[in-house]
């Protein structure tokens, strides 16, 4: 299955443009305006919420709550953006999500980069069914675990602490990154590891000298999309940690909506900015995209 | 990737380096951290929960007291046509409108028009942003006093008074599988123009130096190209709506009225909110179960997929 296996290293498809399409002379004009009107309905749908995202977080406090609301602003303001900075407990909870975040990454990488390479380099008994666990690993669901790490980490006295968070971010970058890698591995001809072991070197030499320096790119990579994995989680944040250990997303909630009202523009202003370090990653990841939204498919 | 990779390289010339690479301590190093690992977060975690569904057991109370099937009777007897039935609807509804909106749009931005490809990029923002910001934002847009959905509607007239969407029973399902469609349309998207771009331009060009119209042309040309893909992608979305969890807990939280509770929520809820992890861990091995139907079926489609492209 070219198109869906592990397209390592340089795979740019999507974002390129595409061939050009046979020049369509004979297509009706009913059609061409059926595309654009859905085409026109898909724009919408897509961009209209991101708009109001934007808008909201830039509305004056006194004119959010008009009815019917203004689709286009008349006044701006950057109140709620001082609003969000000013509270000290966001930075808190933007310090959680940083560690949190970064140490899920690296931890997963460094584990799936041996996993991956003895699953791509190594034919061994068992193989098949580990790599079947790894890869169902991902498609228990969250919500059923949640609760059994919820019962094991109050059982060690982990409930609330960063070891809890980032173990159970675990349960879903690992699989990803051992995917990922596997294909980064398989891309790199065997013949390196042949001409090394000729020269002498042993496996551990070989991995660590030849290996590794090679599949550098596929790690970052992989430890990005694992960053934005556990950036982005709000279920296991939510009920394992804590109020001081707290992460962005649940922190978000607990800042800005209560039983009593929510402040929608600095919701709005606060979603904003945790979307902006998803954003550069993917900037930073592009080159990667289809291989690792494909290697995403075992778990989106 | 799919599981299509653990058998893609089983016949390749690497199969000799097993042998000869064959430092059978190295591999130990090289597997164990990743093993023990997840046998301790996911494997030990999951097989505690199963076993609970056969005890009497609360989150707030030590002990447990071995019932046997009682608890899964119970789940079958009462929750069980309600939560599949619920579960479904989110799931087909939220797998079957982002595939038409993904293919739609990958159709069209196959073609090669001005400002093609900054379009590919700014699609993909709503599967970019975090799932809680992606509820935040469709929970302000169907907000009952001052969304703008309401508003909207109003100004042309369509509703008399403003709607509150999510929590009504008539609107609450559809007001989350808009939501969630919003959030995954993007990287059906992106799936289905890979797959797109292994058509052949020449046969198009044939086809329509027959006469094939643009529909003829879909449906001889290039469904057949991309339906192995379209077929896991809807597969996938199926697996994983069928678990999904933010969107619901965050819009509905399962209401109103438990119209919207689905296997994800019930779980959370039963244990958190009840304390009863015997139920709730009934409700998994039931859930587990359909899951794995699921699954298999994946796992046989990708196999079979596998073979079908990589003659």
């Amino acid at each position: 299955m070219s198109t869906i296996a592990p397209t390592p290293a340089p795979a740019t498809l999507p974002l390129e443009p595409a061939p050009a399409p046979p020049a369509r002379r004979r297509r009706s004009g009913r059609i061409r305006w059926g595309m654009w009107i859905s085409l026109a309905v898909i724009v919408l749908f897509g961009f209209a919420p991101v708009y109001w995202l934007l808008v909201t977080s830039l509305t004056p406090s006194d004119r959010v709550f008009a009815f019917p609301p203004a689709l286009f602003p008349t006044q701006i303001t950057f109140e709620h953006y001082a609003t969000v900075f000013g509270n000290a407990q966001i930075f808190g909870y933007l310090r959680n999500s940083v560690i949190v975040s970064v140490i899920t990454a690296v931890l997963s990488v460094v584990v799936s980069m041996y996993m991956g390479y003895a699953f791509s380099k190594y034919r061994f008994v068992g193989r098949k069914s580990l790599m079947y666990f790894v890869l169902s690993s991902q498609m228990f669901p969250q919500a059923l675990l949640l609760v059994t790490l919820y019962l094991v980490f109050a059982q060690f006295g982990l409930l609330n602490t960063y070891l809890a968070l980032i173990l159970s971010f675990t349960t879903f970058t690992l699989p990803l990154c051992v995917w990922m890698l596997k294909g980064f591995f398989d891309a790199l001809p065997d013949d390196l590891i042949e001409a090394a072991r000729i020269d002498g070197a042993g496996p551990w030499r070989i991995f660590h000298s030849v290996v590794f320096p090679l599949a550098a790119p596929g790690l970052v990579a992989a430890g990005l999309f694992a960053f934005v994995r556990g950036w982005n989680d709000f279920i296991f944040a939510l009920t394992l940690a804590g109020p001081d250990r707290q992460t962005l997303p649940p922190g978000l909630v607990n800042t800005f909506i209560s039983e009593a009202s929510t402040s929608w523009p600095a919701l709005m202003a606060a979603s904003l900015i945790v979307s902006v370090p998803v954003c550069v990653a993917f900037i930073l990841l592009q080159r990667f995209l289809v291989g690792g939204i494909t290697a995403g498919a075992v778990k989106g | 990737m799919t599981s299509s990779s653990v058998t893609a390289h089983d016949t390749t010339p690497r199969r000799r380096l097993g042998s000869r690479l064959g430092d059978r301590t190295f591999l130990v190093f090289l597997l164990l951290p990743g093993v023990v690992l997840l046998c301790t977060i996911v494997l030990y975690p999951l097989i505690r929960s199963l076993v609970s569904a056969f005890f009497d057991e609360n989150l707030l109370y030590p002990g447990m007291e071995f019932v046997g099937f009682e608890n899964i009777a119970a789940v079958l007897a009462d929750d069980f046509g309600r939560l599949v039935w619920q579960t479904l609807i989110f799931t087909v509804g939220a797998t079957i409108l982002p595939f038409l909106i993904g293919l739609a749009l990958a159709l069209v931005l196959n073609q090669s028009f001005p400002g093609q490809r900054l379009l590919r990029g700014a699609f993909l923002i709503p599967w970019l942003i975090p799932g809680v910001v992606v509820s935040f934002l469709w929970m302000w847009i169907f907000d009952a006093n001052y969304g703008v959905l309401n508003g909207i509607l109003m100004s042309l007239g369509a509703i008399d008074s403003p709607v509150a969407w999510l929590f009504q029973t008539d609107t609450a399902r559809g007001a989350l599988v808009i939501a969630k469609t919003w959030n995954t349309f993007p990287w059906v998207m992106v799936m289905l123009l890979a797959a797109l771009q292994t058509v052949p331009g020449e046969l198009h060009e044939a086809a329509s130096m027959d006469g094939a119209g643009v529909v003829r042309r879909f449906f001889a040309v290039t469904w057949p190209h991309i339906r192995g893909v379209a077929a896991l992608v809807v597969l996938l979305e199926f697996i994983w709506n069928f678990q999904h969890f933010d969107t619901i807990f965050v819009l509905t939280g399962g209401g109103p009225a438990g119209t919207t509770s689905t296997f994800a929520t019930e779980v959370y809820d039963s244990a958190f909110r009840g304390y009863d992890l015997g139920h709730a861990g009934a409700l998994g091995i039931v859930w587990m179960a359909l899951l794995t139907v699921l699954v298999v079926v994946y796992v046989w489609l990708s196999e079979r997929g596998e073979k079908g492209v990589s003659r």
